[in-house]
């Protein structure tokens, strides 16, 4: 059996060197460039399965086409804008921004016929049960038992609220996918918007300090998964040496 | 562009010291598969898929799940844990990651011989390559047996 594959980071295939790589120009988590565009998708497909036959040792080809439609979605901006009620408890803001992202969420579901949602255990109508038990381990501080739910959570904790965010950043991202404007936001736009002021932003950075009072290796090591990097205090959510080592933690 | 000294310098420190740690591939004997217009395809992806009813990926899993072909993306769902990379794509297009769609119109049109019965998922972002070798090996010979000639390697 041969093999072809795509590479997004050059020099990871450069180090592993693999019979065939097909190298592309596409940020992390789109490896065949464009959603919904069947031409450019087979572009990429053919090009990586023409090196099945014109690679002879081991090879690395560029594909230096850039994806079409990036610049749009890195420009987006969010047609609706969430009150700003600082005073408010992020408990009554979270739930305010759920009831008001709900209708378009649903829109996207019907439109695609599937969601992404539910990862965590959750069926598709339980996003309020995700919010109650976010909301109970940011306000109990326990990142270690399991949040009191009628859900079946398929993970243990804390590694639950790695995907109790992602749970809440899909219905997100399917409600501000339907809103009339620019269409959905890029990965990095889609995070702007999150932590520029959202109450699921700030939800998401008090799991990070209860993760981080909890101190050990494996809640600080969580609190890496739930915040992309950049988005923690500036740099990375991912703990410093000298934080694993307070934890106790050891590589042996 | 995705070049390291694209990404966030967070996250270009942290893979350059996993690159740092990583070896070739073992050299094996150079293969030249059929014709693609006879060879039977599957998809080998990293990002994490997998139904709903099969048991989600935990921190540093080194099995896989398996996709049949003719699988329906309504029961997918992703439990990778990394927060670094675009999941919108995925959640507008299933095939931006995992193109089933593209092969079947590559079969259809005779491009490619075949879908093979299944395809697999691995979890991505792993730092310990070795500790693949044996599911990666048992995969190889799932795929053998399914009589497939062309691994598509696709990461996220």
């Amino acid at each position: 059996m041969a093999t072809t594959s795509i590479s997004l980071i050059r020099e990871q295939s450069e180090a592993v060197i693999p019979p065939r790589a097909l190298w592309v120009p596409f940020p992390l988590g789109r490896p065949l460039g464009a959603a919904d565009d069947r031409l450019f998708q087979g572009k990429v497909l053919r090009s990586a399965f023409r090196l099945l036959e014109t690679a002879t040792s081991p090879t690395i080809e560029d594909f230096l086409v850039e994806a079409p439609f990036q610049k749009e979605s890195e420009a987006w901006a969010c047609p609706v804008s969430f009150p700003v009620t600082e005073s408010e408890e992020i408990d009554f803001r979270l739930r305010d921004e759920i009831n008001r992202l709900r209708p378009w969420s649903q829109e996207t579901r019907l439109a695609r016929g599937r969601s992404l949602f539910g990862v965590s255990g959750a069926d598709s109508d339980q996003i309020a049960d995700v919010v109650d038990a976010v909301l109970h381990i940011v306000e109990t501080g326990d990142v270690l038992q399991l949040p009191p739910s009628k859900i079946e959570w398929r993970f243990d904790m804390p590694l639950l609220i790695r995907h109790l965010a992602d749970d809440l950043r899909t219905f997100y991202h399917e409600a501000l996918a339907a809103q009339p404007g620019e269409g959905a936001p890029s990965h990095r736009a889609f995070n702007d918007f999150i932590f520029g002021g959202t109450a699921l932003g700030d939800a998401f950075q008090s799991l990070a300090e209860r993760l981080t009072e909890e101190g050990s290796a494996v809640s600080l090591i969580t609190r890496g998964f739930i915040l992309p990097e950049g988005y923690y205090k500036g740099g990375s959510a991912f703990p410093t040496p000298n934080e694993l080592q307070e934890s106790g933690f050891s590589l042996k | 562009m995705v070049r390291l000294s694209d990404l966030h310098e967070a996250e270009q420190e942290h893979m350059r010291l996993r690159i740092s740690e990583w070896k070739p591939v073992e050299k094996a004997p150079w293969i030249t598969p059929k014709p693609l217009k006879e060879a039977r395809v599957a998809i080998i992806s990293t990002a994490g898929l997998h139904r709903r009813t099969d048991s989600p990926f935990t921190f540093g899993a080194v099995d896989y799940r398996l996709l049949p072909r003719d699988v329906d993306f309504s029961d997918v769902v992703v439990s990778h844990v990394s927060a670094n990379f675009d999941r919108t794509g995925f959640q507008q297009d299933p095939n931006i990651w995992f193109p089933l769609d593209r092969l079947r119109e590559m079969h259809s049109s005779g491009e490619i011989g075949g879908l093979a019965k299944w395809h697999y998922s691995f979890m991505g972002a792993q730092p310990n390559h070795a500790a693949l070798q044996a599911a990666g090996e048992e995969v190889g010979r799932l795929l053998a047996a399914d009589e497939v000639d062309v691994a598509l390697l696709i990461p996220v």
